[in-house]
């Protein structure tokens, strides 16, 4: 359940990173303790993230949760189709469940996010 | 012999004061220049919420598919017949006023008014004709206008006020709001509802900037879900204008055209040329009438109630202080209790809310020399908890109930969701009888209604909610 070739942040945002861009998104973990979707509040394309900054929101029919980037930069695209359909993130949170992608502005930032070993670790911690 | 009162405007303030003065055994002329029920009745909330049941519903018969409802063909509004049918329901309500001025032997006088002495008052009629109006008391209410600010001349046209917008005969494309206040949200779900594209433009960080941070937050983004461009933290610096387009460039950069604009910022005082100066009324800096806890004036015998005293400027406030006025015209004693005030915001969905917000009470507490984290207790309900509101598919809304741990004592009361204004006054009474939130955890709720909500965010406040898993310890 956890892509062997991501980056993840103690948030529960996931990171893929090409080049100088990154994908991301919000683990399975993530999506599966908010429940049903209904809503994603996206940054607009253009802004300027710092790591560990707030860019949006997700609400479920159970609570909303802050997004946060795990990495710094230029939010170059957003998933449009996550406006009508905000539940694919329910159903494919590493695939079509993307949600933005960011011109990054240090690609070794990204070094300093969890590996998918220990984010597994870090999620056994995580459970109560 | 009885008393004579006159009472300048028949707005909610004007006319309930004269209904209650009658009761009283007054005899009552009211001088109204414009319509019985002021804006209020004729141009605001009462009109605005005759439009918006309409997209309420419109909304619903959209869910209808998933709910089992097949209606052939998609939603589509009928702006002049939804302008026809509020016309219909003001005129009803209109008509109920004067109905009820008959019934008390209220006379009404068409005209303005404006003061004399202390005792008279010169009614100006619209033919240029003018009478005396002698009284023993006078109650101004004269209530307040729309806004008229160098910046955005109003043409009626493509710079619109919240009045225009109730009779437009043609949707908009595009609509840009000015000010993301109560009547801006409110704009901005009806017509985006209907399908105009709207944006909406707010100075402070937050749309509803004096509600609670939690019912803020959550309206913006139902206001995005509707497809609503929400840009806080700047404010319009220049409009360019063509016949077409209307283009307001804003401080931070960015540009936003669109067909028409409303100017939803600063509401004016009708305080001048009332004839204050002339007997001696004081004013204040933004010319509200300074008035005492018994609703009169600096000169004895004037009373000013309602939104031209600048208090809480609230139809439902001025009828009590009205009430008030009249009370103690009459020889009664009476005060308004300024610190329970329900009040509605009619968006999609709602809110109701009474007391102060989350930060207010934290500032209060903190002022007090106590701990805000210790001091303030906050319990949340998720409408999606609520038994009834899985049932009728309204699941999106949030109750939240504010208490003083020390005494249990309900500060204030937010929600927002469906039928949330009327939701709120539960919590109203109980803290108008000053009641525990642990009293009203304790009383029964039927079941199934939306009333469970308040119940569960009461008993969240120590963590007891019964349908709302339990919070990891942090």
């Amino acid at each position: 359940m956890i892509p062997k070739d991501l980056r993840y942040h103690k948030e529960h945002e996931w990171v893929r990173v090409s080049g100088t861009q990154a994908t991301m998104g919000i683990s399975h973990f993530a999506q599966d303790a908010l429940g049903d979707i209904v809503f994603i509040d996206m940054p607009k394309v253009g802004a300027v993230v710092k790591g560990g900054q707030q860019i949006g929101e997700v609400e479920s029919t159970k609570t909303t949760s802050t997004i946060y980037t795990p990495v710094s930069g230029t939010i170059a695209r957003i998933n449009a189709d996550l406006k009508d359909h905000p539940e694919v993130v329910n159903s494919d949170p590493y695939g079509k469940g993307w949600m933005v992608v960011i011109d990054l502005s240090s690609v070794s930032e990204v070094e300093k996010l969890m590996t998918a070993e220990q984010y597994e670790a870090f999620l056994s911690t995580q459970k109560h | 012999m009885s008393k004579h009162i006159a009472i300048l405007g028949a707005g909610p303030g004007g006319y309930v004061a004269a209904i209650r003065a009658a009761q009283l055994g007054a005899r009552v002329t009211v001088i109204e220049s414009h319509a019985l029920g002021g804006v209020c009745l004729n141009w605001g909330c009462i009109p605005s919420k005759a439009l918006l049941s309409v997209v309420e519903l419109g909304d619903k018969v959209k869910k209808g598919a998933d709910m089992g409802l097949l209606v052939q063909g998609p939603v589509s509004y009928d702006l002049a017949r939804m302008v026809a049918r509020k016309d219909q329901v003001v005129a009803t309500l209109v008509k109920g006023i004067a109905t009820l001025f008959k019934a008390w032997n209220i006379e009404h006088v068409q005209g303005t008014g404006s003061l004399r002495d202390r005792q008279t008052v010169v009614v100006t009629a619209a033919d240029g004709s003018s009478r005396d109006i002698h009284a023993d008391a006078i109650v101004i209410a004269t209530g307040s206008s729309w806004p008229n600010l160098a910046q955005f001349p109003i043409d009626g046209q493509q710079l619109l006020t919240s009045k225009h917008l109730l009779d437009l005969d043609r949707m908009p494309a595009s609509l840009l709001i000015v000010g993301a206040g109560v009547e801006g949200c409110e704009f901005a779900a009806l017509y985006s509802g209907m399908g105009t594209k709207v944006t909406i433009v707010e100075l402070m960080a937050r749309v509803l900037p004096l509600e609670d941070a939690d019912i803020s937050s959550m309206m913006e983004r139902e206001l995005k879900k509707r497809g609503v461009e929400v840009v806080t933290g700047t404010t319009v610096e220049r409009l360019e204008r063509s016949p077409a387009t209307v283009t307001a460039h804003l401080k931070d950069g960015a540009q936003v055209a669109a067909e028409k604009l409303l100017v939803s910022v600063g509401r004016g005082l009708n305080s001048r040329g009332i004839g204050l100066e002339q007997v001696g009324v004081q004013t204040g800096r933004r010319g509200e009438i300074l008035v005492n806890e018994q609703m009169e004036t600096s000169v004895p015998g004037i009373y000013a109630i309602g939104d031209v005293v600048g208090k809480v400027m609230l139809a439902h406030v001025a009828s009590a202080q009205g009430k008030v006025a009249v009370e103690n015209i009459t020889g009664h004693h009476a005060t308004v209790r300024y610190d329970v005030i329900p009040a509605g915001i009619f968006t999609l969905p709602e809110i109701g809310r009474v007391g102060m917000t989350e930060q207010q009470a934290r500032e209060q507490v903190q002022a007090a020399g106590q701990n805000p984290d210790t001091a303030v207790k906050v319990g949340r309900f998720r409408y999606a908890g609520v038994g009834k509101a899985q049932a009728t598919g309204d699941t999106t809304g949030l109750f939240k109930v504010i208490s003083e741990s020390s005494s249990g004592r309900i500060l204030g009361v937010h929600i927002v969701g469906a039928h949330a204004a009327d939701l709120v006054h539960e919590a109203a009474m109980a803290m108008q009888v000053g009641a525990t939130v642990t009293q009203m955890a304790e009383m029964i709720h039927a079941h199934p209604t939306l009333s469970e909500g308040l119940m569960e965010a009461a008993e969240d406040v120590e963590g007891k909610a019964i349908h709302q898993a339990r919070k990891r310890a942090q």
